[in-house]
């Protein structure tokens, strides 16, 4: 990952934290931790308790992550910033108050909050007012830089070498175990949505979708020799202004979904029953899926220009 | 192996799993635990706890996607049926006894009022009354959804329910660590001088999904399978706190090159319940007997262990009787234990061995139906490492071990 766009990230999310009123960020989602640090951790499948993952100081400047290992450390963030692993409240407790600012900090900003986290706060910082700061993050993230665009795009390759692989499937294998090997052999192992697969007679339905490098990358669609079905209205309607009333009526489908995509799945979420207040803005990218079809697209003031093209 | 000393070829074939058993079992624990403990309804969103609630498992996608597409449970502490609304298909057998409603988005602003509608139609007003929460989002504390209860943290109760499994969980976790067996043939196949990382995982990830009947729904990845070549020397790798090895880490695509110990471990979970893998395989040579020794020594290790492991006996029995034949250094890595419970999590209560303390070792007693992943460390500068794991349940006059297969090679053949 380049150094720029980690810098780049690291100083919006400070800058957010000094406009929103938030002198500390207490991180325990793994893609907001990853967002501010750049720290890559190992993967875990499904939902994880809230912990506290990564610790954004904005007095200091300096942000602090829970490992017991240099290794996955970006720079400038360096040994000293890490609190190691433990099982033990008091130890956590410990590393919390030596976490120079977080004591004295006025407003601790969760992106999750929990009973736990609150009491052990009143010890580590008794004076702060802890406060939800998942949008602040959602926010930060909601646009994409330059930078996020490329490792985005970069994603969706990586994806469509899984796709290929599982069109080039001799009979009798299955294609999603071809995809799974193919992206293996390109180093890629961690899945977002993962890899799905399905021979409908002459036609292969097939999405696959990759965590590369901390981004996200992703593409499905039904294919017939070889070729998908063709792009639709709905990846045209992704345009700055567009309403869920404007998606709605360009969807194909009644299964259809336009959220934004980056580190993983993030807002906004724009399906049937939710994100009705929602419009599209230059600079997010969705994934649009319609059906089976699903594009990754960059939103721009010229309209919607899709990552996700076969390469 | 001690204790139940079944070789290997007499290992008794898996039980039968009773699905809807499972499920009814595991909600009159956790209704228990919930009286005992004065919590009037439990929100639950942390995918295990949703699934101990009402049986259905959530897919193993990336943790961004899973918080989005939560599945919640809704459980109160009276008779009526747990409340579960998937995103996810679920799946009858397993969830039966729950009722279900509309996916939710409490991630969302505009999705946080559902939720607490939800909670209203199951729980009532909860204005004043416990309630266990795995965790508020932003969005539900904006909305003021359980503003006014009580919140405690749903694994004191979740946990206590968890501890000691039923016969159908132990069947489960059984199930899970034969086919992560089954699949790390192709791995150990994949794991020579010149391939990497990223390969010998994908010939386990190819290898848990050809060999399921229910390809994407039955096995399903819980962790990233790591296979890390180890250093020779503690200061070989990346700088640490412990003054130990950096294990696991698993965010490089390293190339392994012949005679590297590479350290093996990987989770699968079915019907949520994860499988636990450990081993060493040496690439592209058979181990020298400095690096037997390691194994050897291991072997005494869990040995030593297993001799104890019994109803009554506390963590601290267990890991004094794992002293006793390494006297000079603590046989695991500081950073984690000599042995964790297994079960709807790979890393769960009791552990032995931890920064917990002698003391809560020593106060914490094995009961049967507890499951332990041993997983001690062998270590000797110069020469590398040992590390494997072995998943027993503790029964009324001991142990037996979960899995079918010995999975020692190249070190015991």
């Amino acid at each position: 990952m380049s150094a720029d766009l980690l810098l780049a990230r690291r100083e919006r999310v400070l800058d957010a934290m000094d406009s929103a009123g938030i002198d500390v960020l207490v991180l325990g989602r793994q893609d907001n931790a990853g967002y501010a640090c750049g720290m890559r951790r190992l993967w875990t499948a499904g939902t994880r308790p809230f912990g506290a993952g990564c610790i954004v100081v904005g007095a200091t400047r300096r942000i602090h992550a829970l490992s017991s290992w240099d290794a996955g450390i970006e720079s400038p963030m360096t040994f000293d910033d890490l609190y190691p692993i433990t099982w033990n409240p008091r130890i956590m407790a410990a590393s919390m108050a030596g976490v120079d600012g977080l004591a004295r900090a006025g407003r601790i900003g969760v992106d999750e909050l929990t009973p736990s986290f609150r009491r052990a706060a009143a010890n580590f910082a008794p004076r702060s007012e802890i406060a939800p700061a998942d949008d602040l993050m959602a926010r930060v993230r909601r646009h994409k830089l330059p930078g996020e665009i490329e490792a985005i795009a970069s994603g969706c390759a990586a994806a469509w070498v899984g796709v290929e692989a599982a069109l080039g499937a001799a009979g009798g294998t299955d294609p999603a175990v071809a995809a799974i090997r193919a992206l293996a052999g390109v180093g890629v192992t961690v899945p977002s949505s993962g890899v799905r697969a399905e021979q409908r007679g002459a036609e292969l339905a097939v999405d696959v979708g990759v965590i590369c490098d901390l981004y996200e990358g992703g593409v499905g669609g039904v294919f017939a020799g070889g070729r998908r079905a063709g792009p639709t209205a709905l990846v045209d309607a992704c345009r700055p202004g567009a309403s869920f009333d404007d998606l709605s009526a360009a969807a194909a489908t009644g299964d259809w979904l336009v959220r934004g995509l980056g580190m993983g799945f993030e807002r906004p979420v724009i399906g049937p029953g939710v994100g009705t207040g929602e419009r599209l803005e230059a600079g997010m990218v969705l994934s649009v899926t319609d059906g089976h079809h699903r594009d990754v697209v960059h939103v721009t003031a010229d309209g919607p220009a899709v990552l996700s093209q076969r390469p | 192996m001690s204790g139940d000393g079944a070789p290997v070829d007499e290992i008794p074939p898996p039980a039968v799993v009773d699905l809807r058993r499972m499920g009814v079992e595991r909600l009159a624990r956790l209704r228990d635990e919930m009286r005992s403990q004065g919590v009037d309804g439990a929100v639950l969103m942390h995918g295990p706890h949703v699934t101990y609630a009402t049986g259905h498992v959530p897919e193993a996608v990336d943790a961004s996607h899973a918080s989005h597409r939560r599945a919640m449970a809704i459980v109160s502490a009276s008779d009526r049926p747990a409340r579960l609304h998937a995103h996810d298909a679920v799946m009858e057998a397993a969830s039966g006894s729950a009722e279900t409603g509309d996916p939710l988005w409490p991630e969302l602003d505009d999705g946080a009022g559902e939720v607490g509608s939800a909670i209203a139609q199951v729980l009532g007003d909860v204005t004043g009354r416990r309630v266990a929460v795995d965790a508020v989002t932003g969005a539900m504390a904006r909305a003021g959804v359980l503003r006014g209860a009580e919140l405690v943290d749903a694994s004191r109760v979740l946990g206590p329910a968890r501890l000691v499994k039923t016969e159908d969980e132990l069947a489960c976790l059984d199930q899970a660590q034969r086919h992560t067996e089954r699949a790390m043939v192709a791995a150990r196949a994949a794991c020579i001088p010149g391939s990497t990382r990223a390969e010998v995982a994908g010939a386990f990830l190819a290898a848990l999904r050809d060999g399921d009947s229910e390809p994407g729904l039955g096995y399903r990845n819980g962790i990233d399978p790591i296979f890390q070549p180890m250093p020779l020397h503690r200061d070989g790798g990346p700088r640490t706190s412990t003054g130990h090895v950096a294990f696991p880490i698993g965010v490089e695509n390293p190339v392994f090159a012949e005679g590297d110990l590479v350290w093996v471990d990987a989770g699968v979970g079915w019907q949520g319940y994860m499988s636990d893998f450990g081993c060493t395989w040496v690439a592209g040579r058979a181990p020298s007997p400095s690096e037997q020794s390691l194994c050897d020594r291991w072997i005494a290790v869990l040995e030593a262990s297993l001799a104890v492991v019994g109803p009554g006996v506390t963590l601290g029995d267990v890991a004094r009787a794992a002293r006793t034949v390494e006297p000079d250094e603590t046989p695991w890595l500081p950073q984690f234990y000599l042995a964790h419970g297994a079960g709807l999590e790979s890393a769960e209560m009791p552990m032995i061995g931890t920064d917990l303390g002698q003391a809560f070792d020593d106060g914490f007693e094995l009961a049967a139906g507890m499951v332990l992943v041993f997983e001690p460390v062998i270590w000797v500068d110069g020469v590398g490492g040992y590390r494997a794991e072995e998943v027993v349940a503790v029964t009324d006059d001991g142990w037996r071990r979960l899995g079918g297969g010995d999975h020692y090679e190249p070190f015991r053949t």
